[in-house]
């Protein structure tokens, strides 16, 4: 696994690109804290499929996942920021849930059951965003791409232990900041893509109470719409509809 | 820094014990047609890859009340690959590996029994041999590769054990007298309505000489009897309070000591060292247990042993009452619970046969309902890494 060198490389590119522009201000001038929270819709990709029912008949039984509106998330996380005037390098840890479901099909001759298992894992993660930002003033919308590093957090539900407790994924944001003065709101959507197979193959047939069945090997994709609220520790430039020139 | 991002998309991967489809599986064999319930009987895993399971299919609509019999092959990652019904009724454990073909033996509608002979690749039926016994129960294969089977005799209301060479002529068989009418009982066991009786046969080599131990009913009372390996005569045997309390599976350790399930009194135990003498009779209670409180009641348990590389196991393989499938791993000498190892479902299940497959892991077949309501064969392959103790 070369992930966390990888990662560690992109981190130290970013901060050497930006290196000349950060000794013109203090760093702590260039910093902004805040909190905030979101929605996430999980998009389940199957890399290997595997079913615990065979039928006997010759018959093949759907086996899938819910769609992307049904696996509505959430995530809450702390967001620091460091900006220069274009380039700005978000880091936003905190908790990640998804929520999704598989579906198993059995079919019989007057009837066909459907067998729905749900999922909700929750990670702790720490996603590390390189924002290329544009001054309109109050709006200053953004692009750029995001890494995160996750690591599922254990339950009580047996299915939680078919899967591994790592995960890096990588996409891209984009979005825009709104600048109220003393607040700056940060509109984020991102789209991430996951980097492996979230599920562990040794416990692929462990599903455990309540559900049988079999766990593909999956990639777990997610959209994000995240509201933030951030501070900074900058002198604040003021909008107002009557701008004044001194 | 896009080109870094699309590199790690591209190439990376946890990285992960790599458990190939035929290492590991469950898989759960449905039939659409409700009216059907499969019984699952045992296993057998096939030169070149796969498995080749049978199930007594009882139809709730059919004339006979008997159940059929009926082949699955599987491929080694538990596939299906061909099935096919026979009219034989009855089957009964266990599969017989007989040169290249696989034979099962059941009986016909008068309750002859006969050893069918089968072609693994495609189940066309080889050979039938009349048995010349009826009803029967259970059938083994020993070491030297004689065929042994229980049966019943309703005429003279006995447990029938028979040996027979491996061309299947009878060499020798005895009757033990049970003294009682149970062919009801036994019906009721071979028509999967009543109890399911734990009938079973296996081989034991001691100072005390080479002989079977047959778990079958024997004055009065469901007994496991000890038989000379030549005569058939009854040496000595384990009797318990009628047929409402008995043993289970039964496991030759080491000379006189044996391994053994056992249950009475509305609960199960496991006796993994139990010193018996195969020439005397003792009673069941005489044998302190340890109770297993989370198996079914009168649970069905295979027994079985598993040999690593440098150590032999002894496995006790049943069900609980919370719809999983246990396995008691016992280090054979000295004796002592090494590990366990649980399955679990969300329908009940019961555990029918137990064997070790040619990569060290471990084949189970069970039957499962399926929706709580169908019941159906269910196979669990295990790879051989949970069994190897550090």
């Amino acid at each position: 696994m070369k992930k966390p060198k990888s990662i560690l490389l992109v981190v130290g590119f970013i901060l050497s690109t930006l290196n000349i522009s950060a000794q013109r201000g203090s760093f702590l001038d260039h910093l902004r804290i805040g909190f905030g929270g979101g929605a996430n819709s999980s998009h389940i990709v199957v890399k290997e499929s595997y079913n615990v029912f065979e039928d006997l008949t010759g018959s093949t039984y759907k086996n899938g996942y819910t769609g992307m509106l049904k696996n509505i998330g959430n995530q809450y996380f702390v967001q620091v920021e460091w900006f220069n005037d274009y380039i700005i390098l978000s880091v936003k840890p905190g908790t990640y849930t998804y929520r999704f479901s598989k579906f198993n099909e059995v079919i019989f001759t007057h009837e066909t059951a459907e067998q729905e298992v749900p999922y909700l894992l929750r990670y702790i993660s720490i996603p590390l965003e390189a924002r290329y930002s544009f001054d309109l003033n109050r709006f200053r919308p953004y692009a750029g791409i995001t890494a995160a590093y996750s690591n599922l957090l254990g339950s009580h539900d047996a299915t939680n232990q078919t899967f591994i407790r790592p995960k890096f994924t990588a996409g891209a944001v984009a979005g825009t900041y709104i600048d109220l003065r003393y607040v700056i709101l940060d509109l984020n959507v991102g789209y991430l893509v996951g980097l492996h197979n979230i599920t562990s193959k040794s416990n692929r047939f462990e599903t455990g109470n309540g559900s049988t069945f079999a766990q593909d090997d999956i990639l777990l994709n997610d959209l994000q719409i995240s509201l933030s609220v951030l501070f900074s520790l900058q002198k604040q430039k003021h909008y107002s509809n009557v701008e004044c020139f001194y | 820094m896009l080109f870094i991002l699309g590199s790690l998309i591209q190439g990376c991967e946890i990285k992960q014990k790599e458990i190939l489809p035929e290492d590991g599986f469950t898989k759960i064999y449905n039939h659409p047609e409700e009216v059907l319930s499969y019984y699952p009987e045992s296993v057998v895993e096939l030169t070149g890859g796969g498995y080749l399971f049978v199930s007594a299919v009882k139809d709730e609509n059919a004339e006979i009340e008997y159940p059929t019999t009926y082949l699955v092959r599987t491929s080694a990652s538990g596939e299906v690959e061909w099935t096919m019904s026979y009219d034989w009724l009855a089957p009964s454990s266990r599969l017989i590996k007989h040169g290249n073909s696989i034979g099962f033996v059941a009986m016909n509608q008068q309750f002859e029994a006969h050893v069918v002979l089968v072609d693994p690749n495609n189940g066309n039926v080889q050979s039938e041999h009349d048995l010349e016994m009826t009803m029967p129960l259970y059938a083994y294969t020993d070491t030297q590769g004689y065929l042994v089977v229980l049966g019943y005799d309703f005429i003279s209301r006995s447990s029938w054990i028979s040996k027979y060479s491996a061309d299947f002529t009878l060499q020798r068989s005895n009757k033990l007298s049970i003294n009682t009418d149970l062919e009801y009982l036994i019906q009721r066991h071979l028509n999967k309505t009543g109890q399911d009786f734990h009938f079973f046969i296996g081989e034991y080599s001691n100072e005390a000489g080479t002989g079977y131990y047959v778990n079958c009913f024997y004055n009065y009372t469901l007994r496991t009897v000890f038989m000379d390996v030549s005569s058939l005569s009854a040496t000595g045997d384990i009797y318990s309070f009628q047929i409402e309390e008995g043993i289970s599976s039964f496991l030759p350790i080491s000379g006189p000591v044996f391994g053994l399930t056992s249950y009475y009194e509305g609960n199960n135990y496991i006796i993994p060292e139990a010193e018996i003498d195969v020439n005397s009779s003792q009673n069941i209670k005489d044998l302190p247990g340890n109770p297993l409180y989370e198996l079914t009641f009168k649970a069905s348990v295979v027994a079985s042993e598993l040999t690593t590389d440098t150590e032999s196991y002894a496995l006790y393989t049943s069900q609980t009452n919370s719809n999983s499938i246990v396995i008691y791993q016992h280090q054979i000498e000295p004796d002592s619970l090494v590990a366990t190892h649980h399955h679990y479902f969300d329908q009940r299940v019961m555990v029918t046969d137990v064997i070790q497959t040619s990569d060290g892991g471990v084949a189970i077949l069970a039957g499962i309902y399926i929706l709580g309501k169908y019941p159906r064969p269910l196979l669990i392959k295990m790879p051989a890494d949970p069994f190897i103790l550090p």
